[in-house]
């Protein structure tokens, strides 16, 4: 019995893993009905997990995870950190930069739309009021988007603009939900701030 | 290096000042408040200029600093005069001399909806208003005022436009008339449209008279009131000669 991790099994796009009735395929496999066979379908390693005690299906779980050490990946629901590019009339671009505590390995494009900024008054938002290019926020993806960006949303709480420049250069102190002062000029710039803590 | 006393700080009100000189010392002005305009910049105690022009001083207390330059910065409630560059489905894309393209929305004009969208061609010159230009963003244009009426803005058909420098514009749409446009005004009958942001639009029924007013204006940038009626004399009088 091999025990999990100790042997690398690598398997190819392909491979046999087990019958059907003994096995249930998970991530990186699929399983044919016409032969009761279940294939890989990823080049990686493959693991095999214990069922659920007290599930009705007592069968394995088979799953090949990819051999390379990658990243993390944005999914609808994670919470992820970005720092915005682009502030335009009805929506802001940023880059995510981490999802949940891991820092991604690529490039990952999301977009904040002037309706998911904030809960309340979805249709009276100044954009400018909300983020400026350089700002790091904090967002929760909503969808996988279309094929340029992830769809992000700060309408929470404690989600939003985590940390920001003034015009003048300085960090800025959050004073409020909606600003955040200069502690170099004392100026006041309006922003969708971040609850942190509480 | 010697400071000015700080005594005086009318001393450099209406004269031309460069990056770094320091034009006004606040520790010997406590209790006043002071509102800065651009060009110039608060460093602790002292007042810097950060844009080469002439200091200009309005009551009770404000100061910035006026110049003329080529390039134009978007500024909410500017009018301008922009070029179509670009049709997409919502709203034009409109070159206005800035650092970006601004977009004109398709309803953003006096009775405006989806049935009766204005058609731009590529290269209509257009008098907008700047709505929004926030630094970093687009600017947003309309060809309304903002109450919603047409007021003058929208397409300009035929004349000639030409190009001229931010300080000549900000002369031209002066009050009271500036010499040169009082001058030319006297004798010939022409249409002007003047943008804040460098581009000026002459109208007029014979083309002599329009190469007589663009030229004139074109040259009156450096001249002073007295020495732009002259020049205008002198034109005119050429025009007669010639026709």
């Amino acid at each position: 019995m091999e025990e999990e991790g100790k042997v690398r099994d690598m398997v190819t796009p392909g491979e046999v893993l087990g019958k059907a009735s003994d096995v249930r395929p998970g991530k990186g496999t699929y399983a044919v009905p016409y032969n009761d066979l279940v294939y890989a379908s990823l080049t990686g390693i493959h693991h095999s997990v214990p069922p659920v005690p007290d599930s009705t299906d007592q069968r394995p779980t088979v799953e090949v995870t990819d051999h390379k050490a990658h990243g993390a990946v944005p999914e609808t629901g994670s919470v992820i950190i970005a720092r915005v590019t682009k502030v335009m009339a009805k929506m802001a671009s940023a880059d995510i930069m981490c999802v949940g505590s891991k820092a991604v390995q690529e490039k990952f494009t999301g977009i904040i739309r002037q309706q998911d900024v904030r809960a309340t008054e979805i249709d009276k938002v100044d954009m400018h009021s909300s983020f400026r290019p350089g700002d790091i926020v904090r967002a929760i993806v909503l969808s996988l988007g279309d094929a340029r960006a992830y769809y992000l949303s700060t309408a929470k709480n404690e989600l939003g603009v985590v940390s920001a420049e003034s015009m003048a250069g300085a960090t800025m102190v959050p004073i409020s939900w909606t600003e955040m002062q200069c502690p170099l000029t004392a100026q006041i710039e309006r922003r969708k701030v971040a609850k942190i803590g509480g | 290096m010697e400071i000015k006393p700080s005594g005086s700080p009318t001393s450099f009100v209406d004269q031309s000042v460069v990056p770094g000189d320091v034009v006004l010392d606040l520790s010997s002005m406590t209790n006043q408040t002071i509102k800065l305009g651009g060009g110039l910049r608060q460093d602790c105690d002292s007042i810097t200029v950060m844009k080469a022009g002439k200091l200009r001083y309005s009551k009770p207390n404000k100061y910035w600093v006026e110049s003329s330059q080529k390039r134009y910065e978007p500024h909410a409630g500017d009018s301008v005069l922009g070029i179509v560059v670009d049709s997409k489905a919502d709203n034009f894309l409109v070159d206005i001399k800035g650092p970006a393209l601004a977009y004109l929305p398709v309803l953003a004009f006096e009775g405006g909806t989806r049935r009766n969208i204005p058609k731009f061609e590529v290269g209509t010159l257009l008098y907008v208003r700047i709505v929004r230009a926030n630094p970093g963003m687009n600017p947003e244009l309309s060809c309304t005022d903002a109450s919603g009426k047409a007021a003058e803005f929208g397409q300009l058909k035929d004349g000639y436009m030409f190009e001229s420098s931010t300080g000549l514009s900000r002369m031209l749409l002066g009050s009271p008339t500036c010499p040169v446009l009082d001058a030319l005004g006297k004798k010939l009958s022409f249409e002007i449209a003047v943008g804040l942001n460098g581009r000026v639009w002459v109208n007029a029924t014979s083309p002599s008279t329009v190469v007589v007013v663009a030229n004139a204006i074109m040259n009156s940038e450096s001249l002073s009131g007295v020495q732009q009626r002259i020049m205008v004399e002198k034109l005119l009088q050429n025009l007669k000669l010639s026709c």
